[in-house]
């Protein structure tokens, strides 16, 4: 009778989850083979696929607009990070000061994560165009007109302050919730010892927030190389391709020079880069942080 | 001196509250401002309507549909959350309260597929709903989001904290399986429904890559891409361009200050 009841069990259970195994082999097993047999293959969707083993790669390290978006890339993160870590670490601290409306100033900059790709990229693209209110605002300020999105370099940073407003909620509150764990004592402690505000912050706060510090590194990496909706519908990858990213470099590939395996091997590398970087910063700032 | 920085620190909580809203207040506004008041003046002289019904009325005729993309973003979204939350619910019953060989496998193998990024699969994904004839469909957009790695794995990890004993007293009163998972289960993990529920549509509701791939019929397509090709050819309709900005993030906010609660959990959640 019981014996029964197991082989009942285990048939309800294998049935189950053989549903999620199908659906799985089909849209993620399927497409996960394809994409390797695609990565070494010359194809444009319709005429016999060839097998070209690894040109597809060879070829990638030799383009010109692979290392130009490489650099693009990384020029980007240079502004965006330290940015939005300065910026959503100034936010929780100033949360954890305040008692009174804590929930409205949370909402209020949490409600930039919840706007839609398409529409925060309009909103930013008509706020900070050349006639636009922002550049009134500087030209009756100081008389000066900055092209935001028009300038090489000002389109990257332009990119990099849009993706800051729409983070700094999340990660703030990554940090806000980080700093809640430190324990109250350990501060009184150092001030017995006669520590002042720096010290306590840099010999305190910043080694226990560590895990905190990992976690938003990892995301906004994550984030970087995953950024296609904002620079594709505001500067289609310009000027000079400086704010063209690895994803609409995969779509256009893909989907407009009809190159789906050199596509292929390109979303391979980028999600290898990825995992580097992730890799890297762990290995570089992730400390053993106990509390107590 | 203390006080002096506490209300200096409140003013500028505030003052950055509204600047990060800004965005927000002044898109809805210029949305109802008369059309040459949206650029060089904050608050409008009169509100007008006329942006919104530029973009439900003579969008149509300039083939841009936006009532039917509102209407196939709904059903799309709507379709994919549904499917979600079944689908993970029911695998995560399975991984979590039944006993069978191969269980731990599945479930480590439901991780290890959460490592891999969405934007691996797409070409691929592209060559498998071709090769399925589904090219410009709204089955196209539904059906590669239908069931979560990650919407099982939060369930089974919140069916597993549920003590065995309200399942047992279930059982006893005769319940199958399904009223288990509808009337004891789910309502005792809300929460974790919730936040797969209101993640999933938000993250599908602003899905833009996937169906600007896949749908070129702007009669199918979602308002996201229905949108961002209105703004592409007519981006000098700054008027109704906005207004259909609205249509399109104001779903998102509105659900978000609904269920505000729990996507605060969500996010302390996804911390541990």
């Amino acid at each position: 009778m019981k014996k029964r009841l197991k082989t009942v069990e285990a048939i309800k259970g294998w049935s189950l989850s053989g549903m999620y195994l199908v659906y799985t082999a089909i849209f993620w097993g399927y497409p996960f083979v394809w994409l390797i047999i695609l990565a070494l293959s010359k194809w444009n969707f319709l005429t016999p696929r060839k097998f070209i083993w690894f040109d597809n790669f060879i070829k990638l390290f030799q383009d010109e607009l692979f290392w130009r978006v490489f650099i693009n890339t990384f020029n980007f993160m240079l502004y965006f990070i330290p940015i939005v870590i300065g910026f959503s670490l100034l936010f929780a601290l100033g949360l954890k000061r305040v008692r009174l409306f804590r929930t409205f100033f949370i909402l209020a900059f949490l409600v930039a994560n919840v706007s839609s790709g398409v529409s925060y990229s309009i909103i930013f693209q008509k706020l900070f165009a050349v006639n636009g209110p922002l550049n009134d605002l500087t030209r009756a300020l100081f008389g000066v007109t900055i092209p935001w999105f028009s300038s090489p370099q000002l389109a990257t940073l332009s990119i990099a302050i849009m993706v800051t407003w729409k983070f700094i909620g999340y990660y703030g509150l990554i940090f806000f919730s980080g700093l809640q764990a430190i324990p109250q004592s350990l501060y009184e402690a150092a001030e017995l010892d006669g520590a002042g505000k720096w010290t306590k912050f840099f010999k305190i706060t910043v080694p226990l927030l560590n895990p905190s510090i990992v976690m938003v590194l990892v995301l906004s990496l994550t984030l970087t190389f995953g950024i296609f909706t904002e620079p594709f519908l505001i500067t289609g990858g310009g000027p000079m391709r400086t704010t063209y990213t690895f994803q609409m470099l995969i779509y256009s590939t893909a989907f407009q020079k009809i190159n789906p395996g050199y596509a292929s091997s390109l979303a391979i590398v980028v999600a290898l880069l990825s995992y580097g970087c992730v890799l890297l910063t762990r290995k570089l700032v992730e400390r053993e942080v106990e509390l107590a | 001196m203390k006080k002096f920085w506490q209300i200096s620190l409140y003013v500028f909580l505030f003052v950055a509250s509204i600047l990060w809203i800004y965005p927000y207040i002044w898109m809805v506004l210029a949305s109802f401002k008369p059309a040459n008041e949206i650029y060089g003046q904050f608050l409008p002289s009169r509100l007008t309507l006329e942006h919104y019904r530029f973009i439900l009325q003579a969008a149509d005729q300039m083939d841009r549909p936006f009532m039917l993309a509102l209407g196939n973003s709904l059903l799309i979204s709507v379709a994919v959350t549904l499917g979600v939350l079944v689908t993970s619910a029911l695998v995560g019953f399975a991984l979590s309260r039944l006993y069978f060989k191969g269980r731990n496998m599945i479930f480590n193998f439901i991780i290890f597929q959460m490592i891999f990024p969405g934007f691996m699969f797409i070409v691929p994904l592209y060559v498998l709903i071709k090769n399925l004839g589904l090219i410009d469909t709204r089955t196209a957009v539904i059906l590669p989001s239908l069931v979560s790695a990650w919407g099982v794995f939060m369930f089974t990890q919140s069916f597993r904290a549920v003590p065995g004993e309200y399942l047992e007293a279930a059982k006893m009163d005769g319940a199958n399986d399904l009223w288990i998972i509808a009337r004891v289960l789910v309502p005792l993990t809300s929460s974790t429904a919730s936040i797969v529920g209101l993640f999933t549509f938000i993250g599908i509701w602003d899905n833009f890559m996937w169906p600007l791939i896949i749908v070129s019929d702007y009669s199918k397509m979602p308002l996201s891409v229905l949108l961002a090709s209105f703004n592409m050819q007519y981006g000098s309709y700054l008027g109704p361009v906005l207004a259909g900005s609205v249509l399109q993030t104001m779903p998102m906010v509105v659900i978000f200050l609904i269920f505000r609660k729990y996507f605060l959990q969500g996010i302390s959640m996804s911390l541990k």
